[in-house]
């Protein structure tokens, strides 16, 4: 049964008065990636950290596994199985690689070993005893999806991942997406780097100002032009 | 705040007049009466501290013992026979003294503040215990000091003396009442909302801050001066931490912010203090009681007695509408006024560009935020910069304010370099910034904030002006109503900002530059968050705005930037990507791709 | 110029009081890193300590039991203390947390007051701890020596449980950045909790070791409050080391002063201090930008 898994239904998010999110509605099917695309301001990281309970949405609903989310806690939401990697990766700077794995693996019922989120990240491992601000940029950025690795999480919501990274560590952490994705993860992916996203998700989103404007396969949107230039270029 | 009036001083006069008369016999005394005097004078210029500026400050003590003791042995030690005189160096030596610390202290914030300064309250206490017990008389204090005279005749202990204690706290309130209403209590008020946007329109934050620690150090000296005259005996314990201590607690009781709270305070305290301590099974606990009423204001109220009774009154005499959220949007008209535009200050150049950028650099450790960045802007013209998210666009913007300093490089204003001054001293040379999130002065009505932004090209980073009214600078005044007609704030400016729509937050965020009279505008994504009938009246007075001055917006709404800007600049990973004409840039396939993706190395093959 | 033996002895006190200090100051950076609110009930709640321990040691003859008895007490105290009060606080800006813990600490300082009287009461140093030792040429009090040991654990267990547990793990992940600790799964609330009893308990059970040295009123707190926070300050907010380090060189600071000149001690410190403030605000051990 493929339903979905993580759903958004009209959900309006403010910052005080500041009307952000109008009336999104989305969906995740369990494996599925989809992405979310739209030009910095359009509203999406507003999205992911409505999502994960940082942020509480005024109207709307919110639903894991069917399961009613949207005023519950942060933490409540990550054990339920969602994980955000944040925009600013959020890597604890004076805790080693090693105890920001094992502090995000304190509260997750399946954690996985060490040795498996290691596998997958080869360079994490030789670093493992480095502190957290010690590490490059794209080594923090795996260091943030390996946290949300070692919770075993049903649902990754990837804020940005590919942004303000050198074109050799881009490479790298697209091809570790690839994997995720063919792994069967479910990913929510926020990028503005379109063409890195395109690359590896089933569906896309596309919004701007805080409205959701489109909605098809990668296919689609590569073959618009027009459509691309207007909610994404230039 | 509403204009100054005459009430308070009046009320204050008839309380003093009638006190000695009618407290004695419902409790009190005239010593009491004198005691509370004392507490109400440190009171006045901690409540300028803490009430106006949000500066809690643990060790006002140390000046109340300062201006104290230095008075008291001059007298005592007849190295001097006037006790005015002797009144007047205590007290100086006591400001003194709040400039030493006040140096230290002013430049830290919140917690490390209220520390430093109790800190030094410890240290002035162990000083005038041990090394100096020799000048101080140590535990035992100093006994013996004289009465005052005037024109020959001493003024004895008591009622006389009161008088004098009185007459010197009327002149203590109504001066603390000019300075709060002056411009430089208008800045202070500020301070405490946002320092930071009060530093970025033109004001030296750091300067007022420690105007007003030396203020406040100059009236506790006063007080701890008095105390020994009006005791005749200096005690050791004016320096200890319960002073500063006690002097918290009764101006919170009685009310922040009000300047007669501490005085309110004080009367509970010493009245609780002199009558409970008689009545036997409570005498020992009136402390505790007062500690439980402290603990339960700071958790509810927080607005004190004073505090209290004010609002009371302000919400009798005033009625205060909710502007309801649909009100509508104000079309945009020709000023009534023409916006006055001070000229710049100084032209290195006569044909230099409004705004230069030259070799920009910014290193976060091994982030390169922005890299080599250059580019110009010619005067009179609307510039866009448009780019990604992590482009480094507010990097820049903040090293064109010099919010922040470059790793390398330099920003040029009309030929002259800008780059070390900081964002006071840039303001003042003519270039504002409005930010993407509102940076507001919350709690001051929009006509209020419009004028923290105003004074400050008019007075330099930092003046004194202590006694004339905020709004009596005509100029200002004038500035002032012609950004309320531009921006569409004129039916709502008496309002708080807080209660306003976020369309008007927005407009009065704008304003607030708009204000400072600047030659540049820096538009950090003005039209964030706006409906799209906002944004059409936005651009609109974009268009009006750059007639008269120089426009840099960021923004990512793409038709806004295309129609308006002359030319624009991108930002890829913090280097200049392209610069040029609008058409030039649409066209230019590298922009295209930094947009959508760039690199094309891992398409599916 | 004061006698090597003078010095040696007062080198010695530094260090217990410098321990003591450590000790106290651990507490009070801790519950400002991870919470943020600087506790201005700290000197009280060390004063309650040392009644504690007059109490319970008074009661069952034992300094041993009086202190473990103490030490529960302690993690009632502070568990309360935060339930009731502190807790409401944590959005709230910085003056108001402290004026609600100043206000706290009036109240304790006075209910103490009003049950026990002002009068100073002496606390037995435990039979153990009777008598002087000779250390080569000198001869220092025996209990001083073993308070210097008993603290030196303590606040080794301190770390170990700081850097080697998973609570510890989420202290120090919690100082440096408590939303993105709620991403993770964690209940940073029931995090702050654990910590406050911790300072908390710190503080007393330094109360309770140090009050056979002195005599114990109701107002014994205010002063090693004031000088735990000139430690914080020297060793850097927020920093477990910095407290630890900041306490021994704050102890050794007022001692030495005080063998050249006893009225100079405690100035001495401020001076530092000051000093510090000028030339490294972030203090010896704190990262910049927390000023």
């Amino acid at each position: 049964m493929n339903t979905s898994l993580l759903e958004l239904d009209r959900v309006n998010t403010y910052y005080g008065d500041s009307h952000i999110l109008f009336d999104v509605s989305l969906h995740v099917r369990r494996h599925e990636v989809v992405a979310l695309l739209g030009r910095n301001g359009a509203g999406k990281t507003t999205t992911l950290r409505t999502i994960m309970g940082v942020l509480s949405p005024r109207r709307g609903r919110i639903r894991l596994g069917g399961k009613p989310i949207e005023h519950l806690p942060s933490y409540a939401i990550a054990r339920m199985g969602l994980q955000l990697v944040p925009e600013e990766r959020a890597i604890f700077g004076q805790l080693t690689v090693e105890e920001n794995l094992k502090l995000a693996a304190l509260t997750a019922p399946q954690a996985w070993p060490l040795d498996r989120v290691y596998a997958f990240f080869p360079r994490l491992k030789e670093r493992r005893r480095s502190g957290g601000k010690q590490l490059s940029g794209g080594e923090q950025q795996m260091l943030a999806i390996a946290r949300a690795l070692i919770r075993d999480a049903q649902v990754i919501l990837l804020d940005e991942p590919f942004e303000g990274l050198a074109p050799l560590i881009l490479r790298d952490l697209v091809r570790v997406s690839r994997e995720l994705a063919e792994q069967g993860r479910t990913i929510l992916l926020v990028e503005q780097n379109v063409v890195a996203a395109l690359s590896f998700s089933d569906r896309v989103y596309v919004l701007n100002n805080g409205h959701i404007v489109w909605e098809g396969t990668p296919h689609e949107l590569r073959s618009d032009p027009a459509l691309m230039k207007a909610h994404l270029g230039v | 705040m509403t204009p100054a009036t005459a009430v308070p001083e009046l009320l204050l006069a008839v309380v003093l007049i009638a006190a000695p008369f009618t407290l004695p016999y419902a409790g009190g005394s005239i010593d009491m009466l004198q005691r509370i005097l004392d507490w109400g004078i440190i009171g006045l210029g901690f409540d300028l501290l803490f009430g106006a500026t949000g500066l809690l400050s643990f060790g006002q003590a140390a000046f109340y013992g300062t201006g104290g003791f230095v008075a008291a042995y001059l007298l005592v030690n007849n190295v001097i026979g006037s006790v005015w005189l002797a009144l007047l160096i205590g007290t100086g030596l006591g400001g003194l003294f709040g400039l030493f610390v006040g140096v230290l202290a002013v430049r830290r914030i919140g917690i490390y503040f209220a520390m430093i300064t109790l800190a030094f309250g410890q240290m002035a206490y162990f000083l005038e215990n041990s090394p100096l017990s020799a000048y101080t008389g140590g535990e035992n204090g100093l006994p013996g000091v004289p009465v005052p005279t005037i024109g020959g005749m001493r003024i004895e202990p008591g009622i006389p003396l009161y008088w004098v204690l009185a007459a010197i706290f009327f002149a203590g309130f109504v001066l603390a009442r000019r300075i709060l209403h002056s411009p430089f209590g208008a800045i202070l008020r500020a301070i405490k909302e946002n320092a930071l946007r009060t530093g970025l329109v033109g004001h030296s934050v750091p300067a007022y801050k420690l105007a007003v620690f030396v203020i406040a150090a100059l009236y506790a000296a006063l007080a701890g001066g008095l105390l020994g005259v009006f005791q005749g005996y200096m005690p050791p314990d004016a320096f200890a931490l319960d002073t500063s201590g006690q002097l918290v607690v009764q101006t919170i009781i009685g009310g922040v912010g009000t300047l007669i709270g501490p005085t309110v305070g004080a009367t509970v305290w010493l009245y609780l203090h002199d009558n409970l301590q008689l009545i036997p099974g409570v005498g020992a606990l009136w402390r505790l009681i007062l500690g439980l009423i402290f603990v339960g204001l700071v958790v509810g109220l927080r607005r004190g007695i004073a505090g209290q009774i004010g609002a009371w009154l302000q919400r009798r005499m005033s009625v205060v509408e909710r502007p309801d959220d649909a009100a509508p949007v104000d079309a945009p008209r020709e000023p009534a006024m023409a916006l006055p535009m001070i000229a710049p200050l100084s032209r290195a150049d006569a044909d230099a560009p409004a705004l230069c950028a030259i070799e920009l650099s910014k290193h976060y450790g091994g982030l390169h935020a922005v890299e080599h960045v250059s580019f110009s802007v010619r005067e009179g013209s609307i510039h866009g910069v448009i780019g990604p998210n992590g482009a480094g666009k507010s990097t820049l913007f903040k090293l064109l304010k010099d919010e922040v300093p470059p790793t390398s490089g330099e920003v040029r204003l009309f030929g002259r370099r800008i780059t070390g001054l900081g964002p006071a001293r840039t303001a003042q040379l003519g270039i504002a910034k409005s930010n993407q999130l509102n940076q507001l002065f919350l709690e001051l009505t929009v006509r209020q904030n419009l004028r923290i932004a105003a004074l400050a090209r008019s007075r330099g980073t930092f003046r004194l002006d202590l006694l004339r009214a905020a709004g009596s600078i005509p100029a200002v005044e004038r500035q002032i109503e012609a950004v309320l007609d531009t921006m569409g704030l004129a039916h709502h400016a008496d309002a708080p900002v807080h209660v306003l729509p976020y369309g008007e937050k927005r407009r009065t965020e704008i304003g607030i530059a708009l204000a400072t009279g600047p030659n540049v505008l820096l538009l950090d994504e003005p039209l964030a968050g706006m409906s799209p009938a906002e944004r059409v009246t936005t651009r609109a007075l974009i268009r009006e705005l750059a007639q008269s001055r120089t426009l840099v917006i960021v923004e990512h709404d793409m038709d806004a930037v295309f129609e308006l800007a002359e030319r624009i600049t991108v930002l890829y990973d913090g280097r200049l990507l392209a610069d040029g004409a609008p058409e030039q840039i649409s066209r230019d396939q590298s922009v295209q791709d930094a947009y959508l993706g760039g690199l094309h190395e891992y398409e599916p093959a | 110029m004061p006698s090597l033996p003078l010095l040696l002895s007062q080198a010695f006190n530094g260090l217990a009081l410098g321990t003591l200090l450590a000790l106290v100051s651990s507490g009070l950076t801790i519950i400002l890193g991870t919470l943020g609110v600087l506790n201005f009930a700290h000197g009280a709640l060390f004063m309650v300590g040392a009644y504690a321990i007059f109490v319970v040691a008074a009661a069952t003859g034992s300094f041993v039991v009086g202190l473990l008895v103490g030490a529960v007490i302690m993690l009632a105290v502070g568990v309360m203390l935060e339930r009731v009060l502190i807790r409401f606080f944590y959005d709230r800006p910085h003056e108001d947390q402290i004026l609600v813990t100043f206000g706290a600490a009036i109240v304790i300082v006075e209910a103490v007051r009003a049950v026990f009287g002002g009068e100073s009461q002496r606390v037995a140093a435990p039979d153990w701890g009777g008598g002087v030792t000779q250390l080569g040429f000198l001869i220092y009090p025996t209990y001083r020596l073993e308070l210097i040991g008993i603290v030196a654990a303590l606040l080794f267990a301190l770390y170990v449980v700081l850097y080697r547990t998973s609570i510890g793990l989420v202290v120090r992940a919690g100082i440096e950045d408590a939303r993105t600790v709620g991403i993770l799964g964690i209940n940073v609330r029931r995090a702050f909790l654990l910590v406050f009893a911790i300072g908390v308990v710190a503080a007393g059970v330094a109360g309770m070791l140090y009050a056979p040295i002195v005599s114990v009123d109701p107002d014994m707190g205010a002063t090693f409050m004031v000088e735990s926070f000139v430690v914080i300050v020297i060793g850097g907010l927020g920093s477990y080391p910095g407290a630890v380090v900041g306490g021994l060189i704050a102890g050794e600071i007022l001692s030495i002063t005080s063998a050249f000149n006893a009225a100079y001690s405690e100035v001495m410190l401020y001076a530092v201090m000051a000093l510090l403030l000028v030339v490294r605000p972030q203090g010896l051990l704190g990262s910049e930008g927390r000023v």
